[in-house]
């Protein structure tokens, strides 16, 4: 009988059937699985892809054994469930909140994610979040910041870095503790962006400036990824506030800066609400424009020199990306630890004994790569003990100016 | 710690400033400067439109290209992007030309449906350009720190004119004339014109179609590599760019009316003056609002745009 190719490829996909029962049962090894959910491409994707090298590490510690003083890094894979190992799976949603309402869908449904960590955009971050709570996964913000995120009721949300309020409240902590010392700081001018990550952000600064008895001189709302911010410019240039306080992704902040300089105007200090003011692209394209800027951030890398494992895990990223921790990549690789250690101690990758776990954590902060006082839930999923720093760009680096505790160096003030 | 915010909280509308005569001089100035680059931005569409119907989605990604060109050249061999514009716009002319061979030729071949045919074309171009922009360059922000007229600005009685908008408006006017000049006295502008008007007469002649379409998309295409050689000095580059500008192209040549080069002139200044005082009179976050209400109008009177023969 004459064997057609036929014969040949059904003989192979049967033995391939097969195959599975001649190898030893792995059950103990299985994998788990979380979602990753970013901006890979578009507007913010050098966010993302930077954030995807932030996750990689994480995983890394997770998956091999690393001689650190963090959860997880210890022993390879998950303890808790008989060594299983860790796996990433990245969902692209474009900055887009319906794309990652549609990835959350996917990434659950379809790759069976066991929790979902993300998402650069607040805006993003609301939608993702309410699917997760359809399906009862649990969803931890990495780096949103947004205030209103953990107060929308939801049992599946956390968030171990601090918001946009707790942010705001260091800028005007520090701007109290100036005006003792004897600076005038009286006028500030709001610039930010129309999507929530900048309309919460002012809403916090507006709210804190009248509390504190600060004078708003200008709140400047304009569109994400404007060809122009010729007008906005002007009307900071005119109301020319003590503090020009930016709510923006790095496209706007880089144009803000060079439109700045274009029209003449010159900012008595600038204090940023982080975003694109965090991002090297920004100092790499007009950081000689503006020595002495001020952003609030929640890494600090002088930890390191406290904390030797800071550094050491910083030069594992910095290999793969190329670039520093900065505030977004160490809150992204803390947030998937975090999850992560979740559901090692929940030993289980069930969504609701997962959430169980979370809201049992209770991590110190030395065994963070963060400035933190430690990692523990509120009811509504924020972490209250994730204290924020103040960062001046100084000689071509940041340096923790606030608060006091975390302080090296004194801030210079005004802005040379 | 943290209280939840007050949501009967409002806030002070801090936009009562009252209007001096140097911020709307400075406002207007502004957005002629910009309505030029814009108008040079969309001339290259308007012309390819008016030549043979075909509307380039592509646009932005070219404009994304020219503007990479620039920052290559200025990477890699020192080139000032001053100096480089004239490189950018013959490395487009080139570019544009090859496009119209490989691809817009055979999407032109179709039987049925021939618009949308190239309205994909174009489209599956722009997302290609995109992707492999993503790939090669990555996505990082670049923007070219230090060139001879970059960061540069002049003042006037205390109103400021960025040098290299300024360079930029030059040259855009410089383009136009030159663009009209061509069109209306030299033989392959009037090859072109006529193959615009007829293209089986003037295959009769003796003019060959495609190759008056070739360079009809490279002459397009070279045109957006002066404005993104302009461009690269003030703006930052990254592989999406191009899309906010396309969409300002594109109102721009419907305002200034389809296929008419002098239309995309007059549409771009309109543009950016429209938008400069919009954002005097509403928040800025509304102030394309203004271009969008100005082009309905002019639907509404003139559906073939103000310059538009066709």
């Amino acid at each position: 009988m004459p064997i057609s190719r036929r014969d040949v490829l059904l003989g192979g996909a049967a033995s391939a059937a097969l195959l599975p029962l001649a190898t030893p049962v792995r059950a103990q090894a299985k994998e788990v699985v979380i979602g990753v959910i970013y901006p890979l491409s578009g507007a913010s994707a050098q966010i993302g892809v930077d954030a995807q090298r932030a996750f990689e590490t994480a995983a890394d510690i997770v998956n091999k054994n690393y001689d650190f003083d963090l959860p997880m890094a210890k022993g390879e894979g998950f303890t808790g469930l008989g060594g299983a190992k860790l796996r990433l799976v990245f969902a692209d949603h474009q900055a887009d909140p319906q794309k990652g309402r549609a990835e959350a869908e996917r990434l659950i449904t379809q790759e069976k994610v066991s929790a979902i960590v993300g998402t650069y955009q607040s805006a993003v971050a609301v939608t993702v979040s309410q699917i997760c709570e359809r399906y009862q996964i649990p969803f931890l913000s990495a780096d949103n910041s947004s205030p209103s995120l953990h107060r929308r009721g939801l049992k599946y949300y956390f968030r171990a870095a601090p918001h946009d309020e707790m942010f705001s409240t260091a800028m005007f902590d520090f701007f109290d503790a100036l005006k003792k010392k004897g600076q005038k700081i009286e006028t500030l001018a709001l610039f930010h962006e129309d999507t929530i990550f900048g309309t919460d952000s002012a809403n916090a600064q507006l709210k804190l400036a009248s509390e504190r008895g600060y004078k708003i001189v200008a709140d400047i709302k304009y569109r994400a990824n404007s060809p122009s911010l010729t007008a906005e410019v002007q009307q900071l240039k005119a109301a020319n506030a003590d503090v020009l306080m930016p709510s923006s992704y790095t496209t706007d902040g880089i144009l803000l800066i060079k439109t700045m300089g274009e029209l003449g105007y010159k900012a008595k200090n600038i204090v940023a609400q982080d975003a694109g003011f965090s991002e090297k692209a920004l100092y790499d394209a007009v950081g000689d424009k503006i020595p002495g800027v001020i952003s609030r951030g929640s890494f600090s890398i002088d930890l390191a020199a406290k904390r030797p494992m800071v550094g050491k895990i910083n030069d594992m990223f910095k290999e793969k990306s190329g670039k520093d921790f900065n505030d977004y990549s160490s809150r992204q690789f803390m947030g998937l630890i975090v999850m992560a250690d979740a559901i090692n101690r929940a030993k289980s990758t069930d969504g609701e004994k997962i959430r169980e776990a979370l809201v049992a954590t209770d991590m110190p902060g030395e065994s963070t790569i963060m400035p933190w006082a430690k990692v523990k839930f509120d009811e509504m999923g924020q972490n209250n003990n994730a204290d924020p720093v103040l960062l001046q760009y100084t000689g071509g680096k940041f340096v923790t100016i606030f608060p006091p505790q975390a302080a090296v160096a004194d801030a210079i003030w005004p802005m040379p | 710690m943290m209280v939840a915010m007050d949501p009967g909280f409002r806030r002070d509308d801090m936009r009562g400033k009252p209007l001096t005569a140097a911020t709307i001089i400075q406002s207007l100035a502004s957005g002629l400067l910009m309505g030029l680059l814009y108008g040079l931005l969309a001339v290259g569409l308007a012309l390819i439109f008016g030549l043979m119907d075909v509307t380039n989605f592509a646009h932005g990604e070219f404009l994304m290209l020219a503007m990479y060109l620039t920052f290559f050249l200025f990477m890699f061999w020192a080139v000032d992007p001053l100096l480089s514009i004239p490189i950018v716009a013959a490395g487009m002319f080139v570019f544009g030309a090859v496009i119209y061979l490989i691809i817009i030729r055979f999407a032109m071949r179709a039987k049925a449906n021939i618009g949308m045919v190239q309205i994909f074309a174009t489209f599956g171009l722009a997302i290609l350009m995109r992707g492999l922009a993503q790939y090669f360059f990555t996505p990082d922000y670049r923007s070219i720190p230090a060139s001879m007229l970059g960061g540069k600005t002049i003042s006037f009685f205390g109103v400021f004119l960025p040098v290299p908008q300024l360079v930029g408006a030059l040259i855009s006017i410089a383009a136009f004339g030159a663009l009209y000049f061509f069109m209306k006295k030299t033989d392959f502008g009037r090859a072109l014109e006529a193959t615009r008007e007829d293209a089986g007469a003037v295959a009769l002649v003796g003019i060959d179609k495609n190759k008056v379409f070739a360079l009809g998309w490279g002459l397009g295409s070279a045109l957006i590599g002066l404005a993104g050689g302009v461009m690269a000095i003030f703006f930052y580059i990254y592989p999406d760019v191009g899309a906010s500008f396309a969409l300002i192209a594109y109102v721009t040549v419907a305002l200034g009316g389809f296929g008419s080069v002098f239309g995309a002139f007059a549409g771009g200044i309109i543009v950016g003056l429209v938008e400069a005082t919009t954002a005097m009179i509403l928040p800025p976050s509304l102030k394309s609002v203004g271009i969008y209400a100005v082009y309905l109008l002019v639907v509404f009177i003139r559906p073939r745009g103000l310059f538009g023969s066709i």
